[in-house]
């Protein structure tokens, strides 16, 4: 059990002509989580102005950034590190040789794409005059003749006959397209005649040759003008690698000086000083002080500021951060989930590390799932190098254990039992031979003995008690630890009243509810039934009207952990099913020898389990997030505290001179 | 005619706890579930909050085979 990191209050002042010179120092020592200043109207202090240089920086950041979206640089893990030096300095050349090349490269580009449309929509003017062999130029330039060349819906020859028969008709029975030339006198009687038909008219492009040599010609200019578009695609990729590092270096260093520039925006300043609040962590105090001191040649006041944690306003201020050992550490993750600590409550991160594989491991408790899992868990951490990834494998990898530990205890390898076992005349025997489950001759539940390995699918009852019980503990802690959260925040009487209250409520009725199952006589029930009661009359007097109607509800969430054994036999059910029709006889047995229809067994043994080791991961843990977010959480976490997030930047790409 | 017997009914009533229960918690996640997608394109950061509240009535259906084991 352990704190968020403990956080000192400090305030900086100075005359304005140090200001840079303590940005530049607090963005190096990365430690200081500044406080916004809020402007008042009683204050004659206001917010700064930007440093002059941020106008400058945020044009070449948009510039940079732009040219990043173009060439599609990404982010990634394999960079050659720059130092600031020598970005300051390339930084305007470099930015404008870019500029020009992708400048050149897109309208180069932009001229072919308009190209190749200009081709393929010649190519579609053409397209229906390749069904006749006729020049181009045959179409047009004629005194006496009228050329109709289109599309009609019903075209129909009989009608044209009606008006004249010195016509030649060329039609195409694939489409609709016709060709029709006709003495030029007749024209406007056709013209209606045709209209009449549906006629669209589509005129023969303005061009002289043969429909199907010109069609080649631009497929072959199409085909050339697209391969030099992919070599100018393939031109700006090499230019992503060319420059992709030193974007993404200068990225980072733009960024620096913009978050440095804007830093004035955030504190107070009057015509010729400054004041920055903040909060750095009290161990590295000494440092910070010391190092902000010799940077500015004792140049700015730094001080130390008293806060009081009884204030809620005040401790709301003041950042979290984690501080737990390594091992424990990737708990945070799921901590931050749900939601960051306050800052004068327990981080629950480390009980998590224990409570949190624990129920995972109840819930899943088979060997071969936990084996397979753990593995998988291991393998993503070897190929994926992101630290949420990682810690969230971590997490996984604990949750395995447990369930080994647990698979172990049931006795369960992919569904199938490891001991054998004769209950009520029948024998279901174990995967390894001879090993027998050992029955006792007694147990929690009259007709459900004891027994080890824990059959879980033979000892429900046994479970569903066992579960409820663990859960009862489990909440306990909840309170005990809201006890402890109270006592820092508001004092030892409030603390008592609000929490130990529940757990001398439940004292009082498991008092009266054994003293009666054991008929220890009317007066002990009754002693217990009366330390119920001032149990219930303090936390009244704690929590107000809301603590006794919230009473029902502890039953609920201790009856919410028997999800332990519920979740736990579903997943039991389904491995087994799957062992069932793979392995029973369905398909094929064991006992039947080599044949075909072994594969098709062993197909649905993997498929099956395949399907099941997924589920094992999302059913389990949600299962078991749930129980500790809900019912745990809910005894004694209050959380919404703010994030650490000290001015400085972690450089990537920067290397540090 | 279908004879009743004490195990049938036993089996029936079993079958009704399952169902009431799994009915009304698919029903009510499926009502949360819809609004904390909703708030969760809003704003990523509640993802555990909205997790808890669209996971809170399964107890509704885990509390259904506690009374159906007990019958």
């Amino acid at each position: 059990m352990s704190y968020p990191k403990r956080m000192t209050k400090i305030l900086i002042a100075g005359h304005k002509k140090h200001l840079e010179t303590t940005i530049d120092t607090l963005h190096e020592a990365d430690m200081l989580h500044v406080e916004d200043f809020v402007e008042g109207n009683e204050s004659d202090f206001e917010i700064g102005m930007p440093i002059k240089y941020g106008e400058e920086v945020s044009r070449k950041l948009v510039k940079v950034r732009s040219i990043a979206n173009t060439l599609n640089i990404k982010p990634t893990e394999n960079t050659i590190q720059l130092t600031e030096s020598d970005i300051s300095k390339e930084l305007d050349v470099q930015l404008a040789q870019i500029d020009d090349e992708i400048n050149q490269n897109s309208e180069k580009l932009s001229q072919l794409d308009v190209r190749v449309k200009e081709i393929e929509s010649a190519e579609k003017e053409i397209l229906p005059f390749l069904a006749f062999d006729l020049d181009l130029g045959y179409y047009s330039g004629y005194n006496k003749l009228a050329v109709f060349s289109g599309t009609a819906s019903s075209l129909n020859e009989s009608r044209i006959l009606e008006i004249t028969d010195a016509y030649q008709l060329f039609t195409d029975s694939g489409s609709k397209f016709f060709v029709l030339f006709v003495a030029k006198s007749f024209e406007k009687g056709i013209q209606s005649a045709l209209s009449d038909m549906g006629y669209r008219e589509m005129k023969a492009p303005n061009k002289s040759g043969y429909p199907s040599d010109i069609y080649a010609a631009l497929e072959a200019e199409k085909s050339e003008v697209q391969a030099q578009i992919e070599s100018l695609i393939a031109e700006r990729t090499a230019l992503n690698e060319k420059y992709g590092n030193f974007i993404l270096a200068s990225d980072e260093f733009l960024s620096i000086l913009s978050e440095k520039a804007e830093l004035p925006l955030r504190i107070a300043t009057s015509e010729h000083t400054f004041i920055i609040e903040g909060w750095v962590p009290t161990s590295n105090l000494d440092d910070f002080t010391a190092l902000v001191l010799k940077k500015t040649e004792n140049g700015v006041y730094l001080t130390t500021l008293e806060v009081d944690l009884h204030d809620d306003k005040e401790v709301a201020k003041i950042p979290v951060a984690y501080e737990n050992p390594k091992i424990t550490s990737p708990m945070e993750a799921v901590v931050d989930l749900y939601s960051r600590p306050k800052y004068t409550e327990i981080d629950p991160s480390s009980i998590l590390a224990i409570s949190f594989p624990l129920v995972y491991g109840m819930i899943l408790g088979d060997m071969g799932y936990a084996l397979i899992l753990m593995t998988l868990a291991f393998l993503v951490m070897k190929f994926m190098k992101s630290d949420s990834v990682k810690s969230l494998m971590y997490v996984l990898i604990y949750c395995q254990i447990s369930a080994l530990i647990f698979g172990i205890l049931y006795g369960e390898f992919m569904g199938f039992p490891l001991a054998g076992l004769e209950s009520h005349g029948v024998y279901t025997p174990g995967l390894i031979p001879g090993l027998e489950t050992l029955v006792f001759d007694f147990g929690i539940v009259a007709d459900e003995p004891l027994m080890f390995p824990l059959h879980r699918s033979h000892m429900i009852m046994t479970f569903l008690i066992g579960t409820a019980a663990f859960g009862f503990l489990h909440l306990n802690v909840g309170f005990i630890i809201g006890f402890f959260n109270i006592k820092n925040q508001h004092g030892i009487k409030l603390a008592v009243l609000e929490k130990l209250s529940w757990i001398i409520i439940e004292i009082g009725v498991i008092a009266a509810a054994v003293a009666y199952l054991l008929g220890l006589g009317n007066v002990l029930v009754g002693i217990g039934a009366v330390i119920a009661v001032i149990g219930v009359v303090m936390l009244a007097k704690g929590e107000g009207i809301k603590g006794p109607i919230e009473l029902p509800g502890l039953l609920g969430n201790i009856l919410s952990y028997t999800r332990i054994i519920a979740v736990g036999l579903s997943s039991i059910y389904i491995a087994s099913t799957v062992n069932d029709i793979a392995f029973g006889g369905m398909i094929w047995t064991p006992s039947e020898g080599f044949s075909v229809m072994m594969f098709a067994s062993i197909l649905i043994f993997i498929s099956g389990h395949l399907l099941n080791s997924v589920l094992s991961i999302i059913a389990p843990g949600l299962h078991a997030l749930r129980l500790q977010y809900v019912e745990f959480f809910g005894k004694f976490y209050a959380s919404g505290g703010k994030a650490y997030k000290p001015f400085g930047h972690l450089k990537k790409y920067i290397l540090e001179e | 005619m279908v004879e009743l017997t004490t195990e049938g009914i036993e089996a029936l009533a079993k079958a009704m706890a399952i169902i009431g229960t799994g009915f009304a918690s698919a029903w009510a996640e499926k009502v949360i579930g819809t609004a904390a997608i909703g708030a969760m394109v809003e704003n990523e950061a509640i993802f555990g909050k909205a997790l808890v509240l669209t996971v809170l009535p399964e107890t509704i259906v885990i509390f259904g085979l506690v009374v159906a084991i007990l019958i």
